[in-house]
C-alpha cells in the first residue's frame, strides 16, 4: 500500500483526528493563556512572588507527560473523568504555564522604567498604563511564549492518545501496536506539519502584534 | 503657585526629605539643585503624588494636593523627566496627545495643539508629527518630552533633569530655547538639576539641597555672592566670581551712550561672562550692547564688569580680597 493509497483510504479518520488534535490543543492553549498571562503579569510586579510561581511551573515541566497523565487518572476518576479529553486538557494547560508565565514576566520587565514612570506622571490610571503602554510593548514577547507553548502542546497532545483523548497520536499508537509503519508515519508527519503550520502562523501574529515604532530605525534627520 | 510646608519623606527609618518648606511663586522657575541623593527628585515627585509624603503639606494654588486623587492631580501638572520616557510604540503626535486625550479634549483641538507645540519646540510639525521615538535624536526626543509635558497647558510643570541626557552643545541650545519659551509662557516650574551652569542660567530662584534639607533658597546671585552656609560656599566652588558673571545679563548694566562699533555688539541677553570673553578678544575697550531688534542699548567695559562683581560680592557681605 502506497502513502497515497493510505491517505485516500484513511482521509476521513485523519481529518477527524486532526480536528480532535486541534480542539485539544486550541482549548488548552486558550485557557493556558487566559491563566498564564495574568499570572505572569502578577509576578512581574514583585520579585518575591516570582520565585515560588516559577519554581512550581518548572517542577511541572520536569514531569514526563506520560507520568502526568498517569498521575491524573486516579484523581480525576473521582469525577468519572479519569481518562479522555479532560485529563489531556489539564495536562496541556499545566505544561503551557511555564513558557507563557515566564515570557510574560520577562517581556513586561523589559519595558524601561522611565516609560512607565512617564505614563504614571502624565496621569494614566494603573489600568490604562497596563492596557495602553505595558501590554502593547510586551505583546511580541508574550506571543513568543505562546508560540513555544503551542508547538510544545501539539507534541504532548500526541501522547494523550494513550489516555483516550484522540487526536493524531492515535495513528502513532495504533501504528506501533500493529507494527504498521505507514500508520505511524502518517500520524507523525501530520503532527510535524501541524506544528510547522502553527509555528508559522503564530510567527506572523507575533510580527503583526509588534508595535510599529519598535521596528523602525533611522529614517529621519 | 506651589508651596511645601514642612514636608518629610522617610523610607523605613531613612529620611529622604527631612522637613522642607519651599514656595514657588506663580510664573517662576525654581531649580532644586544639589548633589545626588540630596532628596531633590523625591521632593519633586511628591508634588504630583508619585511619592506620597510621610508628613507635611503641599499646596498648589492654595489647595492641599491630598484633596484630589493622584491621577486627576497628575493630569493637571506637566511632567518631564531625564530619560524622557516617550512611548516607543506611539508616534510623536500620539505621545504629545497623551494627557489631552486622557482629559477628553476633542480630537480636532488636540491635532491643532500638537502642531502648535511642535512649532514651539522648533520641530517642524509636518516632518516630526508621524515619527516614532526611535527615529528621533536625543535632543529631538527631549523636545518632544517637553512638548508632551506642556500639552494640556498646565499652569505647573515638574521637570526632572529634562535636558540631562543630551550632549553639552545641544543641551546649551535647548536650554536657551527653553528659557525663551518660559519667558513667554510664564509657567510655574519646579526643575531638578545637579548642573550648576544650568541652574544659574534657568533659575529665578535656586533651592540648594543637601541630605534632605534645603541649605539656602535665593536668586542665583544671592547664593553665589552671599552663601548662607559653608556647604553652599563649597558647592559653588572656587570659581564663584566666574559663576557670578554667568548670573548677570549685560542688559542690567548697559551704560547708555558711549561709542562702540556696532559690528561686534553683543546681545542684551548675554551674560557678563560672554561680555568679558568678547571684550578680551575685541580691539576696542568698549563693547556695544544691542537688543533683539539690533538697536544699540549702550556699552560695557572690562572695568564696568570688574566694579560690578566687586560691588555685588561686597554688598552681600563677602569680603572682597
Amino acid at each position: 500500500m502506497s502513502l497515497l493509497d493510505f491517505l485516500h483510504e484513511y482521509d476521513q479518520s485523519l481529518l477527524i483526528a486532526l480536528g480532535e488534535h486541534l480542539r485539544l490543543v486550541g482549548i488548552a492553549l486558550l485557557i493556558a493563556v487566559a491563566a498564564g498571562v495574568p499570572i505572569g503579569a502578577w509576578i512581574a510586579r514583585d520579585g518575591h512572588r516570582a520565585g515560588p510561581v516559577l519554581l512550581a511551573a518548572n517542577i511541572i515541566q520536569t514531569i514526563p507527560s506520560i507520568a502526568l497523565f498517569g498521575l491524573m487518572i486516579p484523581v480525576l476518576a473521582i469525577f468519572n473523568h479519569g481518562i479522555g479529553f479532560l485529563p489531556a486538557v489539564i495536562a496541556l494547560i499545566l505544561y503551557a504555564q511555564l513558557p507563557v508565565i515566564r515570557n510574560t514576566r520577562v517581556a513586561l520587565r523589559a519595558i524601561p522604567p522611565a516609560t512607565l514612570d512617564a505614563a504614571r506622571g502624565l496621569g494614566m490610571t494603573e489600568r490604562q498604563i497596563f492596557l495602553r503602554v505595558a501590554l502593547p510593548l510586551a505583546a511580541p514577547g508574550i506571543v513568543a511564549g505562546i508560540r513555544i507553548a503551542a508547538t510544545m502542546s501539539i507534541g504532548v497532545a500526541a501522547v494523550a492518545a494513550y489516555i483516550g483523548a484522540g487526536g493524531l497520536g492515535i495513528f502513532i499508537v495504533r501504528g506501533i501496536q500493529t507494527t504498521w509503519d505507514m500508520m505511524t508515519i502518517a500520524g507523525a508527519a501530520g503532527i510535524a506539519l501541524l506544528t510547522l503550520f502553527v509555528e508559522i502562523a503564530l510567527g506572523i501574529a507575533q510580527k503583526m502584534l509588534t508595535p510599529k515604532g519598535l521596528g523602525v530605525r533611522g529614517g529621519g534627520r | 503657585m506651589i508651596e511645601f510646608i514642612d514636608v518629610r519623606k522617610t523610607y523605613g527609618g531613612e529620611s529622604a526629605v527631612n522637613g522642607v518648606s519651599l514656595r514657588v511663586e506663580t510664573g517662576k522657575l525654581c531649580v532644586l539643585l544639589g548633589p545626588s541623593g540630596c532628596g531633590k527628585t523625591t521632593l519633586l515627585r511628591m508634588a504630583n503624588r508619585l511619592v506620597e509624603p510621610t508628613s507635611g503639606t503641599i499646596m498648589i494654588d492654595g489647595e492641599d494636593i491630598m484633596r484630589s486623587g493622584p491621577v486627576e492631580l497628575r493630569r493637571r501638572i506637566g511632567y518631564a523627566i531625564q530619560s524622557v520616557g516617550l512611548f516607543p510604540h506611539r508616534t510623536v503626535a500620539q505621545n504629545i496627545a497623551t494627557t489631552p486625550k486622557l482629559m477628553g479634549m476633542a480630537t480636532g483641538k488636540i491635532a491643532a495643539r500638537i502642531d502648535e507645540l511642535l512649532a514651539m519646540m522648533n520641530l517642524e510639525p509636518q516632518r516630526y508629527r508621524n515619527r516614532y521615538p526611535s527615529q528621533l535624536s536625543g535632543g529631538e526626543a527631549q523636545r518632544v518630552g517637553v512638548a508632551r509635558a506642556l500639552a494640556a497647558d498646565p499652569p505647573l510643570l515638574l521637570m526632572d533633569e529634562p535636558f540631562g541626557a543630551i550632549d553639552p552643545i545641544n543641551r546649551a541650545e535647548i536650554r536657551e530655547e527653553f528659557l525663551a519659551l518660559q519667558r513667554r509662557l510664564r509657567k510655574t516650574i519646579l526643575f531638578v538639576s545637579h548642573d550648576i551652569p544650568e541652574a544659574l542660567f534657568l533659575a529665578d530662584r535656586i533651592a540648594l539641597m543637601r541630605s534632605g534639607k534645603i541649605e539656602q533658597v535665593g536668586t542665583p546671585q544671592e547664593l553665589i555672592a552671599s552663601p548662607a552656609t559653608d556647604f553652599v560656599r563649597r558647592f559653588f566652588g572656587g570659581d564663584r566670581r566666574m559663576l557670578l558673571l554667568e548670573t548677570i545679563r549685560v542688559a542690567e548694566m548697559a551704560i547708555p551712550a558711549g561709542t562702540a562699533d556696532t559690528e561686534n555688539a553683543i546681545a542684551a541677553e548675554s551674560t557678563l561672562r560672554d561680555a568679558m570673553l568678547a571684550l578680551m578678544s575685541a580691539n576696542g575697550e568698549h563693547l556695544g550692547i544691542r537688543d533683539g531688534n539690533g538697536r544699540m542699548l549702550g556699552t560695557i567695559t572690562l572695568g564696568d564688569i570688574q566694579r560690578h562683581v566687586a560691588l555685588t560680592m561686597r554688598a552681600d557681605g563677602e569680603p572682597s580680597r
